[in-house]
């Protein structure tokens, strides 16, 4: 689905827990997720904590989405 | 370690007042292991069924098969740290009442259970049709949590197991078999012009019912470790685990693990046996980073010329078995993975989720997604109220005559990544 829509022409932002799959079906931008049953969330976490955690991975792939890439690339979550 | 494994061979299993094998039957007081299932807080009430080779039966949902066993000699006992005290087995006498099977069915625990035929085109894809099993049926107590449940059946099962196995203490064998595993240093002066070559056994290890166990220790919680595999004989790694049933290790399959069987045979001859590792495939990347560089780093410090790898389960274990094979590799160890395919129901998919140049050489286990219909038959143990959720199953799969179309993923062992089952190209 990602080389899909990026055959189309609008850039896409793979968020994925196991980032070594997303490199080699040939994604773009990788954003590493936390953990494959839960890849945007942490159980572990309080509320808010979670909260922020979410935040920190759409921003980091927002950013990802703007930025102009040689190649393959992740982008960790700061 | 040096084990021998005396085989009772089992013929035919029998409900009667004694509990015994006598000329090669099996003989079960269901009553004696009715109150024994019922130890347990969590289980209501259990039935028993008997279930042989060629009978119009059909068994699921299939959780675990297990193969009765007990220690003569040596220390430690059979399902250390779960159902025995801690302590090392993999030593001294054990017998197996080899031909008889535990199988543990009941009420779904998550939707990756198994189907296991006696006669038919069923029959052909699992290797419990030829076991003559003795099927516990479990129903669990009101209100419990998926993994209250699966632990209460998980260990219900192995009690029983135990239980049987225990009749073969005094007996004699049929057949005997010793499994001589040499220290390193020994293993090298006696072997010095072989080929050194290990064992590394992937555990299924992902959490939410799909676990497994070493000693007791859930594996997702270890690091790469090792053992001898005369251990894995006397039931040190058990399976608690709901993952596809053709590629789950059943305890039944680590008991019996078909590539310690081979690399053993080889010993001394083609090979030196050297070393067997053990691994898990967690849901964290961290995780299987750390592990692969721990499999690849144990390979290294042993210094050995080839490696064998087997996998569990699917999907994203499939990074962790190429992470395990690109690691080992690049110590310069020849490396063998053995694995399965979910390549399509037309087979022209790509089989695995992950693929690298290093894996050049591969065993499979055969497609999983291959379809195939059961037929009806006469008598089902457990329910056949699951067939369409059971991963390989879909909507609208049973027809009017009564037959079943699925995935033989949806088949116990079917694509087994320890080459326990016969499928083949020939």
């Amino acid at each position: 689905m990602v080389k899909e829509i990026e055959r189309a022409g609008i850039p896409v932002v793979h968020i994925c827990t196991v980032t070594p799959i997303s490199m080699t079906v040939g994604a773009n931008r990788i954003v590493p997720a936390v953990a494959i049953p839960h890849p945007l969330g942490n159980p572990a976490l309080s509320a808010d904590e979670e909260k922020a955690l979410r935040r920190k991975i759409l921003t980091t792939a927002l950013e990802a989405a703007c930025t102009e890439v040689d190649g393959q690339t992740i982008f960790e979550v700061k | 370690m040096k084990l021998e494994v005396g085989y009772i061979q089992i013929r035919d299993i029998q409900f009667g007042e004694t509990p015994m094998v006598k000329d090669g039957t099996l003989y079960v007081n269901a009553g004696e292991l009715e109150a024994l299932v019922l130890e347990d807080e969590y289980l209501a009430a259990v039935s028993f069924d008997i279930a042989r080779p060629g009978e119009s039966v059909r068994i699921s949902p299939v959780k675990d098969v297990i193969e009765p066993r007990a220690k003569v000699e040596g220390s430690g006992d059979i399902f250390p740290g779960v159902i025995s005290k801690v302590d090392t087995v993999g030593s001294g006498k054990t017998h197996v009442l080899r031909g008889a099977a535990v199988v543990t069915v009941g009420k779904i625990v998550g939707f990756q259970e198994g189907i296991i035929d006696m006669t038919g085109l069923g029959a052909q894809y699992t290797p419990f049709s030829k076991t003559v099993n003795l099927v516990a049926n479990f129903t669990p107590k009101d209100g419990l949590s998926a993994h209250e449940y699966e632990a209460a059946a998980r260990k219900a099962g192995l009690k029983i197991a135990y239980a049987l196995g225990k009749l073969g203490v005094d007996m004699r064998p049929d057949d005997t078999k010793v499994y001589e595993f040499e220290s390193l240093v020994e293993g090298l002066k006696k072997y010095p012009d072989l080929p050194r070559v290990g064992y590394v056994q992937m555990l299924q290890s992902q959490g939410l019912l799909h676990d497994t166990y070493v000693y007791g220790v859930d594996m997702k919680q270890s690091i790469t470790t090792m053992l001898s595999p005369t251990e894995i004989m006397d039931g040190a790694i058990i399976s608690g685990n709901c993952v596809s049933a053709c590629d789950k290790n059943t305890t039944y399959h680590h008991q019996n693990n078909p590539v310690i069987e081979d690399l053993f045979s080889e010993h001394g001859k083609t090979l030196n046996f050297t070393a067997m590792i053990i691994t898990n495939e967690n849901v964290y990347l961290a995780d299987k980073i750390r592990s692969s560089d721990w499999t690849a780093k144990l390979v290294d410090q042993l210094d050995l010329d080839g490696v064998i790898i087997s996998q569990e389960g699917f999907g994203n274990p499939d990074t962790d078995l190429i992470m395990n094979c690109k690691k080992t590799e690049a110590t310069g160890t020849k490396t063998v993975i053995i694995t399965n395919e979910y390549a399509g129901r037309d087979g022209t998919s790509q089989s695995l989720a992950d693929a690298d140049p290093s894996a050049d050489a591969l065993v499979t286990g055969g497609n999983s997604n291959q379809v195939v219909t059961l037929p009806k038959l006469d008598k089902v143990i457990g329910t056949l109220e699951y067939t369409e959720k059971i991963a390989g199953g879909f909507a609208g799969n049973t027809d009017a005559q009564g037959s079943i179309t699925v995935e033989i993923q949806a088949i116990t062992g079917a694509t087994n990544e320890l080459g326990f089952n016969l499928l083949s190209a020939r």
